[in-house]
């Protein structure tokens, strides 16, 4: 079974065989659709052979992209349902609130017997997404690992806009503020851009997935601020297109 | 040059009694093909960027269309149109004020009508007896409605375009009337809707030319048109005031909720969509009616014209799925 997840910033794709994974990749998203868009309209056709992935009884596709353009071959699955399906897979758990942070959009999902229950998007900036903490990585001349790594004494800085942000660190910056300050402050415009979702939709287990999810800082602010348990997946980039493959293998179990 | 347009619904006998065509701005912006185009006019013209896309849509068309007049509710409706009356008057339309007080004071509403009667020049009784004629056809409108949510056999948006419609009659009540009439018998003959899912629609119309075919597209009917409903004047009571008295959309947040709830458990919903336009002071409401609603809620927000965007219909069909 093949998962393929159609983001903003990347194109993740796993292939699962039962409840193993057996390859996956991550792809930018712009080079992906300029090597497979464009054969056909408004529609990727997939070499799966030219990836690396064969032997294939399924193909299931989710993600921003799949509005846009059609993968041929594909099921497609709503993001939200994907994106619970892989946190339910790879937590074991049923009932919790996830937090996907992902390329340029922020979902809280509150899961209850394994399903969603209620959901809550960001309004409709970038800000505190993906993309903002590579902008942000990038002005303060860090990594994005060694971005994450800061959560004490954050600067206040203003979360509304992700360009905005980028003018008011660079305020900072004059201000003399230290650059473990301001990367704090980044990681902590993160949490407040979401803490009103959490606390509307609340669990006591929070999971984060989404590529967001690698930065620690994120995890360790929400468990100060929270007391929730914070549970990190193990594979929080490929989340969307593992439960893509769980969908797609319970289709089969089930001949949907 | 006898036509009046408005900004929202209003007293549209008035217009009528004194033999003036009412044109409901909102309907002719939103369904003009250059509607985007409208929207980038005004903002050339200074409209700001955060602004709502329907006031900038009213500039455009206000200006553009052969009007005598342009009715501004002041009251009850945007607190934005007072600066597209006054941004009108830069460019020498007339404009007329009107108000729906909000306190929903019967004198009071008695007298803002009275002033508009005498600013077009007719009277209370001939006012009275074109009430009565517009009930006749609002009655088919009302139909239709049964026809949405009990009968199954009218989709969302055929719901929306005929209550909408009643703002001003097409600027044709006779011809709306014969359109209504033809469609009525044309449905009763449809094979029933067999939706999986049922649902509600509040707030304002939308700016999205395609959500109600989005949503049925998802295996969702819209069996609830909230506003397009009041439009269409449910409680028609005695006199024009007593009807205007009744209509719940000028006079706050907790006049509608009394309505909706009434509307939600009569119509077997699954779930509530609520729009609002980004920029609007309605997003604050939005917190009382998800306080308010035990049913689940998605809130929905619109711009500009146009198709329903990515992530919205993302975020319809998480609502969809989650409901099924």
């Amino acid at each position: 079974m093949i998962g393929i997840d159609l983001g903003s910033r990347s194109v993740k794709i796993v292939q699962m065989h039962g409840s193993n994974t057996s390859a996956s990749q991550i792809y930018d998203t712009i080079w992906f659709y300029r090597q497979f868009g464009g054969r056909g309209t408004r529609s990727l056709k997939i070499d799966l052979d030219e990836l690396g992935l064969d032997g294939r009884d399924g193909l299931v596709a989710t993600g921003y992209g799949k509005i846009a353009v059609q993968v041929e071959g594909a099921i497609n699955l709503p993001e939200i349902q994907a994106h619970v399906k892989g946190a339910v897979f790879q937590t074991r758990l049923s009932d919790f609130t996830l937090l996907d942070i992902g390329g340029q959009d922020t979902k809280v999902v509150k899961v209850r017997a394994g399903r969603a229950v209620d959901f809550m998007t960001n309004d409709r900036c970038a800000a505190s997404s993906g993309r903002y903490l590579e902008n942000m990585a990038a002005i303060l001349d860090l990594t994005l690992e060694e971005l994450s790594s800061y959560s004490e004494n954050p600067v206040e800085l203003n979360s509304t806009c992700a360009i905005f942000g980028e003018t008011e660190i660079i305020g900072k910056i004059v201000e003399g503020c230290s650059l473990s300050c301001l990367a704090a402050g980044v990681n902590n415009t993160l949490y407040r851009r979401c803490a009103a979702m959490l606390e509307k939709l609340e669990s006591d287990i929070i999971v984060l997935s989404g590529g967001v999810a690698l930065n620690s800082a994120l995890a360790k602010i929400i468990r100060q601020e929270t007391s929730c348990q914070v549970v990190r997946l193990p594979q929080p980039q490929l989340n969307g297109a593992i439960g893509c493959c769980v969908y797609g293998e319970e289709k089969l179990v089930t001949g949907g | 040059m006898n036509k009046i347009g408005f900004t929202t619904s209003i007293p549209v006998e008035v217009l009528l009694a004194a033999g003036k065509v009412p044109v409901d701005l909102n309907n002719i912006f939103i369904t003009d093909e250059k509607a985007r185009l409208m929207v980038d006019m005004a903002e050339d013209a200074g409209y700001p960027r955060n602004t709502c896309g329907w006031i900038k849509g009213l500039y455009a068309v206000a200006l553009q269309d052969d009007l005598e007049a342009v009715i501004a509710v002041m009251q009850g409706d945007c607190s934005n149109t007072q600066a597209l009356m006054e941004t009108l008057q830069m460019k020498n339309i007339k404009t007329i004020p009107f108000a729906y007080p909000f306190d929903r004071d019967r004198e009071m509403l008695r007298r803002h009508l009275d002033k508009l009667i005498e600013v077009f020049q007719t009277d209370w009784e001939t006012v009275q007896q074109v009430k009565f004629e517009l009930d006749g056809i609002r009655a088919l409108c009302h139909q239709i409605d049964l026809m949405t949510w009990r009968d199954n056999l009218v989709s969302g948006w055929e719901n929306h375009y005929y209550l909408i419609s009643t703002s001003d009659f097409n600027g044709n009540p006779r011809q709306f009337k014969l359109e209504a009439d033809s469609f009525i018998n044309q449905a009763r003959n449809r094979e029933p809707f067999r939706d999986e899912i049922r649902l509600a629609y509040i707030g304002v119309p939308p700016i999205f030319t395609d959500l109600y075919s989005c949503l049925e597209s998802m295996g969702a009917r819209v069996v609830y048109n909230e506003v397009q409903r009041q439009f269409a004047m449910p409680t028609a009571g005695t006199d024009i005031v007593e009807q205007y008295y009744y209509y719940t959309y000028p006079y706050g947040a907790f006049a509608r909720l009394e309505d909706i709830q009434t509307q939600l458990d009569l119509r077997n919903v699954d779930g509530v969509i609520h729009y609002t336009q980004t920029f609007c002071f309605r997003q604050i409401e939005d917190i009382i009616y998800r306080q308010k609603i035990a049913l689940p809620f998605l809130t929905l927000e619109g711009d500009r014209p146009g198709r329903v965007d990515a992530r919205t219909r993302m975020r319809m069909e998480a609502f969809v799925s989650m409901l099924k």
